[in-house]
């Protein structure tokens, strides 16, 4: 029995290791272990062993227990080694019992072995090697294992789960292991025996025992762990890549851009005849002989152009079919004139329409035809305003109801809705149009109200137009109304009144127009010279172009004009009588039109109010002098009052106080500056009374050296001026930082009198004057000019300018430092060389429009290789593209290498 | 060690570091500042994005400067001189000798003697001049072919002429108003609202018209849509001192108490007041690049002041009177008193001036004006007897730029430069000390009082959060929705509750402010006694 068993064992053995010698080495160490234990209850022995060596002693007794009995081994069933971990020694003892029972199930073993035997028929020497070892040293082997025992005492489970099927060797044994020492003796003294002694030996030394496999979570959880790891590798030699892109300040998208042909010719070169039809044309043109002719002088076409009598008639045969045809279409429009069926002539009429309406597209002379056409249509249209709807026949129906009428009449009358709203289209749009056109003559009218009679004949026509108006008026009898309120007597008073009043008006009106005409025929080239075009002068003519127009200064242009003249002429006389003449002269040799008219006769003239005389003057004035015009102007309004107020005061300002100011003035400075210059003023004012051409000898007195009380008075003026400085300075302080008020007692407030009197101000009165006293010597000390005694910068924040910073950093920035040296330099074209202004300002996507965006592919990129290189400038970066778009046409994909 | 130059030959190393080093400092002037420090940036992605740009702009610099450097036609010089030779000896005779014929062209005098002192104005090329006499002359010429475009007398006084954007208008100061008069001395214009103006200046890229009159108003008109856009009183009195700063725009009056203000068209108040002198203030110019301000004073000093770091000192002191001073477009300053006019020069780019020409004009002629031609190397002398104009090599720009100012300009790129400059004519607001500074984060207010809306808004925010949260379900007796609701009106009146105890504390504080105010002006009599006197404290 034993025997077999143990050969049965050694067979299991030879089998077990098979693959390699190393794992042989493995399952010899695993046999060593008696009785065959569920996995769980192993680890938990497993765990318990290096502390309690009463159960290893157990185990042992167990081993020599079992040499010589087979072993059962129960799988403990699932819930039970699992779920319910708590476990005794004792508990583990019971499970010997199972293993007496275990004899029944050596028939299986049999059965086993004899499978085995035919599967192992190659490992035959192998086996009875085995045997024979194991047969010389089994005590031997015995004692070596007790030893051993306890180097490597781990408990090893198997690898598949156990049952009667797939017994342990133990189990067949009922032994203990043979091992590798018991099997070399016998080799003793053999070739090569300490060789193989030594290497068994070190393998020995280096075994450990097979862990026991993880349970299942925390096996997945290394799967997982690995696969992590590979799919992160796979991932990472995208790095580079990505890495690149993100670094890249431009990315380029346009690069593979195949757009197909560029040009017709391309396209045309490509075209090959397909169809029958194309392939005869083809033929035909691509004729050798054809393309020979042509290319030589051309005579030989002559011959290819010769016509075969055969095609000559047929030919004839052709014309005489179309004949017939033509004179059979001729007979059938005549046969159709006389149809007299209605249904049929509106279907032609439609078919002629659409014809019409083709036409009509097509050339403007039938356009036009069409036009008149719809326009006498129209025209119809609105005689019988049968769009209206309001015929009798359209409102029954409509009574009625459309819905229940046939289908003729539905038609009927959609279209006449539709002409409806064709025509009311038209004519809202036509309104539009002449209301803007009646605003732009109203415009006109405008203007020339505005240029006061420009166009003579126009004017005439308004003022008459206004006369016939206000007749009207005057004529029209108010009917007074017999009944209701207005009835009343007292009404009808009122009435009456306000009517006379309109009268009187409208007459007052009437005279005025009259003036007016009368006046436009009086002026003849004088009014036409005023429609001078509108220029930068007419500002100050503005209010006196206005003068027309209102009705409060009845009198006529003529003589606005003419007061206004007179108002300035008097008022220059007044003041400068010469300097009137002087400028009249010097206008009038500017002008050059007055030519030869003595200036003094001129303002003799003037005084004599010759009105023709007058008048050419005026035009010359009008004309092109803007001078003339806006002192005009000045003196219409009344300001030149005020200046000469002015004058005056500086005349006295001159006079009599100067020697008083010397004296008096010293501290203050700016009125001697002001005097000086005043002074200047008045003197070359003089001169220019004077005359102007005549130089004076006066001119050069005044840039003599100033006097000597000015002199005087320039050198007291440094004493104060740094003390006046810093006095300004205290008050802009003060300004902008306002110093604490002072605290005050006020005697019996917040504590009795006699406390006060000997204590003084209460300590946080004090404290807090103190600290708004701190706080603002700490805000004068921030100030930039702090330090500085003679500057005061202004610490005002400007608003309007606040809207040229920016009120927080930009997002990347986290320092304003770096944020504001970035911004340093200019990036327009103005300011950089024509070869930087396209990288400073290029997009951070380079895309045309249209282009299909491919994934990115992978390339192998150096990942140390700098920025700089794969930014190239765009010319290279094409030419890359270029490349690679033609390497990747040809099918064979070459992706850019490494470069450097 | 050396380049390969084209025509095969080698530079030497020495001349090849010249160039890189004169590369190198034109490379600085086109980056415009400091590199950005991307050292102590966290975000790797801004500070990729902003390497990457950095890189760019450095490009940029790079190419601008290899074209400035090897692209401008001509350079300019200076007046050196040899051995015991002073440069301000050198007589413009003697310089007349030496220049081209050209050149020689543009020394001559204009005698006037009837109309004078003439007050001048170029346009920005240099190509047309603005001339005014004290009695009303005016006249535009062509500098270029010396022809007199146009003249007229005006027979008033004209205290000053200046070109508005092109040479088609002219602004004069005359009498009682300034006028705008076009090329052909029609007058297009009467500005009235402005009054006896003084002095008058253009801020060519604002469009703005900058007047001081007799009574110290400044006021700045927009000569493009016609609108008065600013109107100050100074209150420091009356001042015929007046420089725009071409840097920045902002203007600048020299007063009688020897202080200078500068003002902006945004601001009531001065941005800056400066006690340069201890004397009123009879000149004053700025340098082209906006860093330098030149002051004359009556107590005889001339300072030259640095605009960029403000200090109490100036950056130099010269002896001497101006009534008139200008800077050229290289940094020239010329002054001049009565018929003396001396040209300063920063001949070691220090900013320490010295003595580089003087020339005298006829004893007895005044001189009122002094102006360097843009772009040419000339200074216009107005003086009283008409006006002349001398030789100051190094004076101008030799290089223009067609895109600013193109002294060949045709009527047509006329044409076109002046719609362009309207397209980018910049809003009154930017003109500011520091234009640099626009677009950088708003500087913080001292204590921003929050708007009504604001504490409105913030309000309602915390109502609407108050309101989102769901109540807790309550046992069955608790949970009735009038309990709910109450509970609801409850929350939502305890986040109000702090809003609104503010808004009463403010209002209250208003109130007793009033009440100050009130009890201040009007106390009853019998109360009156017991009133503080103001005298007494």
């Amino acid at each position: 029995m034993a025997e077999t068993k143990r050969k049965s064992r050694g067979e299991a053995k030879g089998k077990r290791g098979k693959p390699s010698k190393k794992q042989k080495k493995g399952t010899d160490t695993r046999e060593r272990k008696g009785p065959r234990l569920p996995n769980a209850l192993r680890k938990e022995l497993e765990r318990l062993n290096p502390v309690d060596e009463g159960f290893g002693s157990d185990e042992d007794q167990e081993e020599v227990y079992g040499r010589d009995l087979y072993e059962y081994e129960e799988e403990l069933p699932e819930e039970e080694s699992k779920k319910n971990r708590r476990y005794d020694p004792v508990e583990n003892l019971e499970y010997q019992m199972p293993e007496e029972f275990e004899d029944e199930n050596v028939s299986s073993d049999d059965d086993n072995d004899t499978r085995n035997a035919g599967e192992d028929g190659v490992e035959d020497e192998d086996e009875k090697d085995d045997d024979g070892r194991q047969r010389t040293t089994r005590i031997t082997s015995e004692a070596f294992e007790g030893k051993k025992k306890k180097k490597n005492n781990v408990v090893i489970s198997e690898a598949y789960p156990e049952s009667e099927y797939n017994p342990t060797r133990d189990m067949l044994e009922g032994e203990g292991p043979v091992s590798i020492g018991d099997l070399l003796d016998p080799l003793h003294g053999v070739s090569g025996y300490s060789k193989l002694r030594k290497r068994i030996h070190h393998l020995e030394k280096k075994s450990v025992p097979t862990p026991a496999p993880l349970p299942k979570a925390d096996q997945e959880k290394l799967e997982r762990k690995a696969a992590y790891e590979k799919s992160k590798e796979e991932l990472q030699k995208w790095e580079p890549i990505i890495k690149r892109n993100r670094e890249a300040p431009t990315i380029y998208f346009d690069d593979d851009m195949d757009l197909g042909f560029s040009t017709v010719g391309a396209i045309a070169s490509e075209f090959e005849p397909r169809t029958e039809f194309e392939k005869k044309i083809a033929s035909l043109v691509y004729d050798d002989q054809v393309m020979e002719a042509h290319q030589k002088d051309g005579s030989r076409l002559l011959e290819l152009n010769k016509v075969s009598a055969e095609d000559e008639k047929d030919r004839h045969n052709r014309m005489a079919k179309m004949r017939s045809l033509l004179f059979r279409h001729e007979m059938k429009s005549k046969h159709i004139k006389k149809i007299k069926s209605k249904t049929y002539h509106r279907l032609l009429k439609k078919d002629r329409l659409k014809a019409s309406s083709t036409q009509s597209q097509m050339d403007p002379e039938a356009a036009k035809e069409l036009a008149m056409k719809q326009e006498y249509e129209r025209a119809k249209e609105r005689m019988t305003l049968r769009h209206k709807g309001s015929s009798k026949w359209t409102k029954r129906i409509k009574e009625r109801g459309i819905d229940v009428q046939d289908e003729g009449t539905r038609t009927a009358i959609a279209e006449q809705q539709h002409l409806h709203a064709l025509l009311t289209r038209k004519m809202n749009s036509m309104k539009d149009g002449s209301s803007s056109s009646s605003d732009d003559s109203s415009d006109e009218d405008d203007v020339d109200v505005y240029s006061a009679g420009s166009d003579q004949a126009r004017a005439s026509k308004l003022l008459e137009k206004a006369k016939e108006k206000t007749l009207n008026l005057l004529d029209e009898d108010d009917e007074v109304p017999k009944s209701g309120v207005l009835s009343l007597p007292f009404m009808v008073r009122g009435l009456k009144k306000r009517n006379e009043a309109a009268a009187e008006e409208a007459k007052l009106a009437l005279q005025e127009y009259e003036s007016w005409s009368n006046q436009l025929e009086d002026s003849n080239g004088a009014d036409n010279a005023k429609v001078a075009p509108p220029s930068g002068r007419m500002v100050f003519n503005a209010s006196k172009k206005e003068a027309p127009e209102s009705s409060n200064k009845t009198q006529s242009d003529n003589k606005i004009r003419s007061d206004n003249y007179y108002g300035n002429s008097d008022s220059e006389d007044d003041f400068e009588p010469k300097e009137n003449v002087d400028i009249r002269e010097d206008r009038s040799s500017d002008l050059q039109n007055n030519g030869g008219i003595n200036p003094v006769l001129l303002h003799k003239e003037f005084k004599n109010h010759k009105d023709s005389l007058f008048k050419n003057f005026d035009d010359i004035v009008q004309d092109p002098g803007p001078k003339t015009t806006h002192e005009v102007s000045i003196f219409a309004s009344g300001t030149w009052k005020k200046m000469k107020g002015g004058n005056n005061a500086d005349a006295n300002a001159n006079k009599p106080t100067r020697p008083l100011e010397s004296v008096v003035l010293n501290q203050n400075l700016q009125e001697p500056v002001k005097d000086l210059d005043e002074d200047s003023d008045a003197d070359s004012e003089g001169q220019m009374v004077d005359g102007i051409l005549t130089s004076d000898p006066k001119v050069e007195s005044s840039y003599e050296l100033p006097s000597q009380a000015e002199i005087i008075r320039q050198a007291f003026a440094a004493d104060d001026v740094e003390d006046d400085f810093e006095k300004e300075k205290q008050e802009v302080l003060n300004k902008e930082n306002p110093e604490p008020e002072k605290p005050v007692l006020l005697p019996g407030w917040g504590q009795w009198t006699h406390v006060q009197k000997k204590k003084g101000l209460p300590s946080w009165m004090l404290q807090e004057h103190e600290s708004a006293k701190r706080m603002r010597e700490e805000t004068l000390k921030k100030r930039k000019d702090a330090h500085l005694k003679r500057v005061i910068i202004s610490e005002k924040l400007d608003k309007k300018a606040e809207k040229l910073y920016t009120k927080s950093l930009p997002y990347p920035f986290t320092s304003k430092e770096v944020y504001e040296q970035s911004i340093r330099m200019p990036l327009g074209p103005e300011f950089n060389p024509a070869t930087a202004v396209g990288a400073l300002n290029r997009p951070e996507v380079m895309k045309k429009p249209g282009v299909i965006i491919k994934p990115i592919e992978f390339e192998e990129v150096n990942p140390y290789e700098r920025i700089e290189e794969q930014t190239q400038s765009g010319k290279k970066h094409k030419k890359r593209n270029k490349s690679k778009s033609n390497s990747s046409k040809n099918g064979t994909k070459v992706k850019t290498k490494l470069k450097n | 060690m050396g380049v390969k130059q084209d025509d095969g030959s080698i530079m030497p190393t020495s001349e090849q570091e010249k160039i890189s080093d004169e590369l190198d400092i034109r490379v600085k002037k086109f980056l415009r500042g400091e590199k950005t420090n991307l050292e102590g940036l966290q975000d790797k992605k801004l500070k990729g994005q902003l390497a990457v740009r950095e890189e760019l702009f450095g490009k940029s610099a790079q190419a601008a400067a290899k074209a400035e450097k090897w692209l401008l036609p001509s350079e300019g010089g200076y007046l050196e001189a040899e051995g015991i030779e002073k440069t301000w000896r050198i007589k413009q005779e003697s310089i007349a000798h030496e220049v081209d014929i050209l050149s020689a062209r543009s020394q001559y005098d204009i005698v006037l003697p009837d109309l004078g002192p003439y007050t001048l104005d170029f346009t920005s090329s240099g190509r047309y001049m603005a001339a005014g006499g004290r009695k009303g002359h005016l006249a535009i010429l062509d500098m270029k072919n010396m022809s007199l475009v146009k003249e007229i007398q005006v027979r008033e006084t004209v205290r000053d002429v200046v070109f508005l954007h092109n040479e088609l208008f002219f602004a004069a100061a005359q009498k009682k108003y300034p006028y705008i008069y076009n090329r052909d001395g029609t007058e297009l214009h009467c500005l009235k609202e402005h009054g006896a103006v003084l002095r008058l200046q253009f801020l060519k890229n604002h469009f703005l018209l900058a007047s001081i009159n007799k009574s110290g108003q400044l006021r700045y008109q927009d000569v493009t849509m016609g609108g008065m856009v600013a109107n100050y009183r100074t209150g420091l009195g009356r001042t015929d001192v007046m420089q725009v700063n071409p840097y920045n725009g902002v203007v600048a009056l020299g007063h009688s108490l020897g202080t200078v203000s500068m003002w902006k068209p945004t601001s009531s108040t001065a941005l800056l007041k400066r006690l340069c002198h201890k004397g009123p203030i009879t000149a004053m110019a700025f340098h082209p690049n906006g860093h330098l301000m030149a002051t004359a004073g009556k107590e005889k000093k001339i300072m030259l002041w640095d605009l960029r770091n403000l200090k109490d000192e100036p950056l130099q002191t010269l002896p001497g009177n101006a009534d008139t001073l200008d800077f050229s477009q290289k940094g020239l300053l010329a002054r001049s008193t009565s018929s003396f006019v001396q040209i300063l020069r920063d001949s070691s780019g220090t900013q320490n001036y010295n003595n580089y020409m003087t020339h005298k004009i006829i004893k007895g002629y005044q001189v009122e004006k002094v102006l360097f031609r843009p772009y040419e190397d000339v200074l216009g002398i107005g003086h009283s007897m008409g006006w002349s104009s001398i030789l100051i090599p190094g004076s101008g720009e030799p290089n223009f730029d067609s895109w600013v100012a193109n002294p060949f300009e045709t009527s047509k790129q006329r044409r076109e430069r002046e719609v362009h400059s309207l397209l980018d004519k910049l809003p009154p607001e930017t003109i500011m000390l520091n234009p640099t500074k626009i677009g950088t984060v708003k500087p913080q207010r001292r204590k921003e009082k929050k708007t009504k809306e604001e504490k409105e808004a913030d309000m309602e925010a915390a109502v609407e959060a108050v309101k989102g949260i769901e109540p807790k379900k309550k046992t069955k007796g608790r949970n009735k929705p009038s309990k709910r609701t109450k509970k609801k009106q409850e929350i939502v009146a305890n986040a109000k509750r702090p809003f609104l105890e503010q808004q009463k504390k403010e209002e209250e504080q208003v109130v007793r402010k009033k009440q100050k105010v009130i009890e201040q002006v009007e106390l009853p009599t019998s109360l009156q006694r017991f009133s503080r006197k103001k005298s007494a404290t």
